[in-house]
């Protein structure tokens, strides 16, 4: 037993990962096997995630910074697993809503997948979210490579998976943007072997220093193609463009993770790499936070613009994503304690509400397979629960005080002030003001609207499952939970940006 | 103007993987026709590999294989072996592609992309 | 396609390609060559196989069961392997501390794990070539 607890203690970054590659390659045996114990191993593995994610939280939290060389090969040479408070913040954020994701998807499947390939779709959930633990806490260039691969093959795989139509182009246009992102990283990757010899983020940072004044041409441009791949990753303005068809037209939960977390998690790729390797000299050569600032305000503003237009409510809040994902960037591009703290906090923030924004459209579409705006009016009535919920993620989206989406904001509002550029605390503002826009009148027409007397109204209202209502109210709760009690979230995140 | 030329000789390997770069890069996103965005995005990651891989060649060296009792320049074999991660990827994401392109034209008729706006646009 | 020429070639040369297929999957660690270029040759004769005979043929020899068999037991057989490294309490996937016999460097049995994880890799790398074939050949017909 205590061996046991000697192996789970010392291992467990390796195994966290390890955990979800395994479940995943057994899924399509069970498939033929056991069809219906799938879900539940693929619940298993998040729960044992969980539970390791819990242990390093513990040891980072009592003994700091923790360490993993892959087969026993030290930093220069292996690949080295690194898990600070920035990385439990992800993995924590990763694991729990993942999970609660995944409780709404057993059910949700059989509604919108063929039935034979529901366990592929468990498969390739699981690779997703271990790619994504993968990226968060890796400490290799050549390792992170990998892993956005496996995540952008998987995340375009649960797109994919319905065959209609609209997914399978958007998977295909979402393959071929996150190629040309990928492509750009791993020629930066190269440019930067050229000039340090080391693919660890430690040691290449430190060789990056002297090699600033050698090769300034080859850093600016590996910063320039790094720059390039994670936007369009993660879906910044100009590069959005795969984004809107992808999320929209997904299964509903594939939609709650690709914009809960996947578009987060190279947001922080990218602030890992921006603040921890590359030099700070370089940031007087090249005004890089300008340019995030200015990409940032751009894709608030015209996500919360595309988002009133649209007629389709997943549609809706995949533009929302659009505008939310400039939120994190702009505290990326504050690049001070408040705005930072602001930024990441918000990646956590808004992981819950989207994920829940997104599952209770879904749980409309499954009761009422209603997908356009204009006829939800009165729904309020027949499913309080959900609209409830949603009302819930509205107002945080929007930012009113006592809902998490407060918290975020007014560090980023704090940030601006702090970094002498109140212009942005004007584009915040702006931006809230669209979302009650796009926000508040589905809500107000869902509780408040009379239903139109036409005969399409009166369609009939499945029961929501336990399993689809418990995750809505379990997210609306924590949504609350942290806009009125931020303390412990908060400690966490200002811990983690203590490091740069 | 001899002494570019001589240095971009010097470091031919990069000048090619970059030329071949913008190939790709342009095939991938001017051409309507989806087989033909693939296979630049395959010039593409081509072109990057080749960077990579030039990144680590000694001249003269020979490949790591250790012989005892031989002095020899070896290369540097750590891009190569990247590398072959990064085709193996790469052959993937090619084969992910393709199996799309043979639904889309299940599903439209067509592998043109702007015939699928088209088709999309009037439906 | 009934070509007689084809269909005797391709038989008679099906096994020596399987042949060199494995022999570059273990010598993985001492020659050019590995999981990868070995199981892809792997693969490639048994597609083949398909091509000259038909597809119905290819189904009996290697059906869509067996290969997802392979592949997730490939998978899973690198996965274990790792996990020794940490029953022998040192880390994951660690070779000669997690006490693979390391043997004479240059000789078959030699390198410690790699030649069985290079086993383990070539064959899923195989199965995976001859699923994607299959997969894009039938794409059409199916559904």
């Amino acid at each position: 037993m205590t061996t046991a607890m000697n192996i789970i203690q010392g291992h467990s970054p390796a195994l966290i990962v390890v955990t979800f590659l395994l479940f995943s390659y057994l899924m399509p045996v069970l498939d033929s096997w056991k069809k219906n114990w799938c879900a539940t191993l693929a619940i298993a593995a998040h729960v044992l995630a969980l539970f390791f994610t819990g242990i390093l939280a513990w040891q980072v939290f009592t003994t700091g910074t923790v360490t993993y060389h892959m087969g026993n090969w030290p930093p220069p040479w292996g690949i080295e697993f690194v898990i600070d408070y920035l990385a439990i913040f992800m993995l924590t954020t990763i694991t729990v809503v993942s999970l609660l994701i995944l409780i709404f998807a057993t059910k949700d499947l059989g509604h919108e997948l063929k039935a034979q390939v529901s366990s592929w779709y468990y498969t390739l959930y699981l690779l997703l979210v271990g790619a994504m633990i993968g990226l968060a806490i890796t400490n290799d260039f050549f390792n992170m490579f990998v892993f956005m691969e496996i995540a952008a093959i998987s995340a375009c795989g649960i797109i994919a998976i319905k065959e209609d139509k609209e997914c399978v182009e958007a998977s295909f246009k979402y393959l071929i943007l996150s190629a040309v992102g990928t492509g750009c990283v791993l020629l930066s990757v190269a440019m930067l072997y050229m000039v340090t010899g080391h693919l660890n983020f430690t040691f290449a940072a430190e060789a990056l220093v002297p090699a600033l004044e050698l090769y300034p041409n080859n850093i600016l441009v590996a910063l320039a193609l790094f720059s390039a791949g994670f936007i369009v990753k993660a879906a910044l303005f100009p590069l959005h463009v795969w984004l809107p068809d992808a999320h929209s037209s997904a299964p509903s939960p594939s939609s709650a993770i690709l914009s809960g977390l996947v578009i987060k998690i190279y947001a922080y790729a990218y602030l890992k790499l921006l603040l921890k390797v590359f030099p700070g000299d370089i940031f007087s050569m090249v005004p890089i936070y300008d340019m995030i600032l200015i990409l940032a305000s751009l894709s608030i503003f015209f996500g919360s613009l595309f988002a009133i237009v649209q007629e389709d409510i997943k549609r809706m809040l995949a533009f929302s994503s659009i505008a939310q994902i400039g939120y994190v960037f702009l505290g990326i591009g504050l690049a001070n304690q408040a705005g930072l703290t602001g930024g990441i906090l918000h990646i956590f923030n808004h992981a819950l509400m989207k994920a829940m924004l997104f599952l209770s459209a879904g749980a409309i579409i499954y009761c009422t397979g209603i997908r356009n705006i204009d006829q939800l009016k009165g729904i309020g009535a027949k499913m309080p629960l959900v609209m409830g919920v949603f009302a819930v993620g509205a107002m945080s989206m929007v930012g009113i005080p006592t809902t998490n989406g407060f918290i975020s904001k007014l560090y980023l509002a704090l940030g601006t002030l702090d970094a002498g550029k109140p212009f942005y605390l004007g584009v915040i503002l702006v931006s809230s003001f669209l979302n009650v826009i796009y926000y508040f009148p589905i809500v107000i027409n869902a509780f408040f609207g009379e239903p139109g007397e036409e005969p399409e109204n009166d369609i009939p209202v499945k029961k929501l499952p336990l399993e689809m209502s418990i995750p809505l109210v379990i997210l609306a709760a924590g949504i609350l939970f942290f806009g009125i009690f931020p303390r412990h979230m908060l400690i966490l995140v200002e811990r983690a940006v203590a490091i740069f | 103007m001899t002494d570019i030329a001589l240095k971009l000789f010097d470091n031919m390997y990069y000048l090619v993987s970059m030329v071949l770069f913008i190939i790709g890069f342009h095939t991938m996103l001017t051409h309507s026709n989806l087989i033909k965005k693939v296979i630049g995005m395959n010039v593409m990651d081509t072109a990057v590999f080749l960077f990579f891989v030039s990144t680590g060649y000694v001249a003269g060296g020979v490949a790591p294989i250790i012989e005892p009792g031989v002095e020899q320049t070896y290369i540097n074999p750590l891009p190569t072996a990247l590398i072959l991660t990064g085709i193996v990827v790469a052959v993937s994401v090619t084969a992910f592609a393709l199996a799309l392109i043979v639904k889309l034209y299940h599903h439209y008729g067509t592998i043109d992309a702007e015939e699928i706006m088209r088709i999309r646009s009037t439906e | 396609m009934e070509d007689i020429i084809i269909r005797m070639i391709s038989r008679i040369s099906v096994p020596f390609i399987m042949v060199f297929g494995f022999y570059i999957i273990l010598h993985g660690h001492l020659t050019p060559g590995g999981s990868f270029s070995g199981g892809a040759v792997l693969g490639s004769s048994m597609i083949l196989f398909a091509l000259a005979f038909d597809l119905e043929e290819g189904h009996k020899k290697l059906s869509h069961k067996t290969s997802t068999l392979i592949e997730t037991g490939g998978a899973s057989w690198f996965v274990l392997l790792g996990l020794v490294g940490i029953y022998a309490g040192t880390g994951f996937l660690a070779n000669k501390t997690g006490g693979f016999p390391m043997g004479v460097p240059g000789e078959l049995v030699s390198g410690g794990m790699i030649a069985l994880i290079t086993l383990g890799l070539g064959l899923k790398v195989a199965s995976t070539v001859i699923t994607l074939f299959y997969n894009l050949i039938e794409g059409d017909s199916h559904d």
